[in-house]
């Protein structure tokens, strides 16, 4: 009898242990799993949210919320409906070496709460407390990164506008300075020179200044094209007629149909785009050689190329022209601010369309497309007018 | 010099109205300035310009309201001043009354044609309007509804006949998209820019000698278009 009382505590005993060993177990993995779902996490959104679900999965409780304090406080709730008004029967701080970074509160009526679950829970909330350290780590040193990349590219645009900006004006002040004194006679044929100087000067400083101001717009998000359906050979015309006077050291071959479909386009910043690709082939391309601009459609997108007979570009160095201050040149052999392409890019992007480079057979070549669905329509077509006067 | 046409100069910057000052009074005009949107209306009201040349980022308020209030009691031109890439401004100000526009930094010899541009229309405006049109070598009778090349007739269509006649009779001046569809379509059709160019092109194939590169009929990017004739 003693001896069955015994055995049957010790059969007793061994059960209980077995259970703590399996529930044990059940903890390590879970705790296990819970680690490897946060690993590589870099996003305290998504961390929140994985934690919470642990939580549910282990608990099985009715409810969890999870509060994230901080400078951006966030909240998450599962299921993702708002939490039972009583107070809950668990709160669990997410507690981390250098404070407090939020609680996951437990709602569970059902079963009480055992120890050993409650410890369980502590864990993990102090698993996602490092995970959550180790995101914002991360995204402070990414922020730190970009102030330093930034403060670079600052440096970059300061020289390069500072000297692009001097250039024109110490011709302004020479010549404005010199027609003020008595230096020029009244009708010196110099006169007019000077004045014709700084009247291009000023136009230049203008330029410079636009270009700027567009690139900033661009980065930061506030460029934002005003779309119409236009006619694209009309934009390329208008484009030419005004730069024909730099254009007379080359040919300017043209083979845009007026036939094309309309363009869904922002009439001023597609004129840009053309300036500039053009002024970059006048710039870089010989006198006397051909520049083309060509377009032809291509299932619902539009396909045009600048192309000219200038040197071709390293294929290391295609994509990165298009980059703000990129320049293969050393920058005091080539005029201009370095953000004329990086304009046409952000043009072109915020059309929904691409741009690159490529060289061909004898020089290089801009292509870019814009999509002719536009807000889900295309092109429109037009009222008849068959009656005369 | 009493008879000396009167301008008032509404623009915060000290050196733009110095120079504005300067080149007008020299040209013979008599020249008022104020630097706040406030202070130009009440000008305007009190002296009766015959042109107001008014800047559109002022301190005080904004410069498409001060046309709207100008608009409420007088119909003296109003010509805008403003910087590049505020095409959206522009148009707002044409659409409330403002007769033409200038963008900064200016050509003098541009805002003298201006200033020419709205004093013709402005005498116009009481009665005078010349009903035949010369731009080169095209006659535009907008009484007999006649388009002539040198001594030849053109064959316009409709459409394109009340398009130029709008244009023709608004000479000068900068006409926006959105008044030049409401005006010769319908105030529904305003925002079929695409209306506008294809019929400007097909006009300019009748009556420009070489499309791509018009004389007569320009573009303003971004806000509309222009009819240049002989002054």
């Amino acid at each position: 009898m003693v001896v069955a009382v015994v055995i049957s505590q010790l059969v007793g005993r061994m059960q209980a242990s077995l259970i703590a060993a399996t529930a044990r177990e059940r903890e390590a993995t879970q705790l296990y799993e819970l680690s490897i779902a946060l690993t590589g996490l870099h996003n305290e959104h998504a961390i929140a949210q994985i934690l919470a679900r642990q939580v549910q999965e282990v608990s099985q409780g009715e409810h969890v919320e999870l509060n994230l304090t901080g400078t951006e406080p966030f909240s998450f709730h599962l299921p993702e409906v708002s939490s039972p008004i009583r107070p809950p029967e668990l709160t669990v701080s997410i507690q981390a070496a250098r404070g407090n970074l939020g609680e996951i509160l437990l709602w569970k009526s059902a079963t009480p709460i055992a120890s050993g679950e409650k410890r369980l829970l502590e864990t993990f909330a102090s698993q996602g407390a490092l995970a959550l350290e180790r995101a914002r780590l991360a995204q402070a040193e990414s922020r730190a990164k970009v102030l330093e990349e930034s403060d670079h590219l600052k440096s970059i645009l300061l020289s390069s506008v500072s000297h692009e900006l001097r250039t024109p004006l110490s011709t302004i002040k020479a010549a404005s300075s010199s027609l003020r004194g008595n230096e020029v006679g009244w009708d010196s044929p110099a006169r007019v020179e000077l004045i014709e100087a700084i009247d291009d000067e000023a136009d230049h400083l203008n330029m410079l200044v636009g270009n700027l101001l567009d690139m900033s717009r661009i980065e930061s998000g506030a460029f934002k094209p005003k779309r119409e359906w236009n006619i694209l050979s009309e934009i390329v015309g208008s484009v030419l007629a005004r730069m024909r006077h730099s254009a007379d050291e080359h040919k300017i071959e043209i083979d845009v149909s007026e036939n094309l479909p309309f363009v869904p386009v922002d009439y001023v910043q597609m004129e840009q785009v053309f300036t500039n690709l053009v002024s970059n082939s006048l710039k870089y391309a010989p006198s006397n050689t051909l520049i083309r601009i060509r377009a032809n459609i291509q299932n619902d997108t539009i396909h045009v190329q600048v192309s000219n007979q200038g040197p071709q570009v390293p294929t290391e160095h295609l994509e990165r022209i298009f980059d703000k201050f990129y320049r293969i040149t050393a920058a005091d052999r080539v005029t201009g601010t370095g953000l004329g392409l990086s304009i046409c890019k952000g043009i072109i992007e915020a059309h929904g369309g691409q741009i690159w480079a490529e060289n061909i057979p004898d020089g290089l070549a801009f292509n870019f497309t814009i999509p002719l669905i536009w807000e889900g329509v295309s092109a429109p077509s037009l009222p008849m007018d068959t009656e005369t006067e | 010099m009493s008879n000396a046409p009167h301008i008032l100069v509404i623009d915060d910057e000290p050196q733009i109205q110095r120079a504005i000052r300067t080149i007008l009074t020299e040209k013979g005009f008599k020249v008022t300035t104020a630097s706040r949107g406030e202070e130009g209306l009440t000008l305007a009201a009190t002296n009766e310009p015959d042109i107001v040349i008014l800047d559109l980022g002022l301190p005080d308020m904004d410069g498409v309201e001060v046309c709207t209030r100008l608009r409420e009691w007088t119909q003296c031109p109003i010509i805008i001043l403003s910087v590049r890439d505020s095409e959206r401004d522009k148009v707002a100000a044409l659409d409330k009354g403002a007769d033409d526009y200038l963008t900064k930094p200016f050509g003098i010899e541009e805002l003298l044609a201006r200033v020419r541009v709205a004093l013709r229309h402005s005498t116009s405006r009481q009665g005078t309007q010349s009903k035949v049109i010369r731009a080169g070598s095209l006659m535009i009778d907008l009484a007999w509804h006649i388009v002539k090349r040198g001594d030849e007739e053109v064959k316009l269509t409709a459409t394109e006949y009340k398009l130029l006649a709008y244009l023709a009779a608004n000479h000068g001046r900068v006409l926006t998209h959105q008044s030049i569809l409401t005006n010769v379509w319908d105030p529904a059709d305003a925002n079929h820019t695409e209306y506008l160019r294809v019929y400007m092109r097909q006009l300019r194939k009748k009556l420009e000698a070489d499309p791509e590169r018009p004389q007569f009929i320009l573009t303003e990017p971004g806000i509309g278009y222009r009819f240049i004739a002989d002054e």
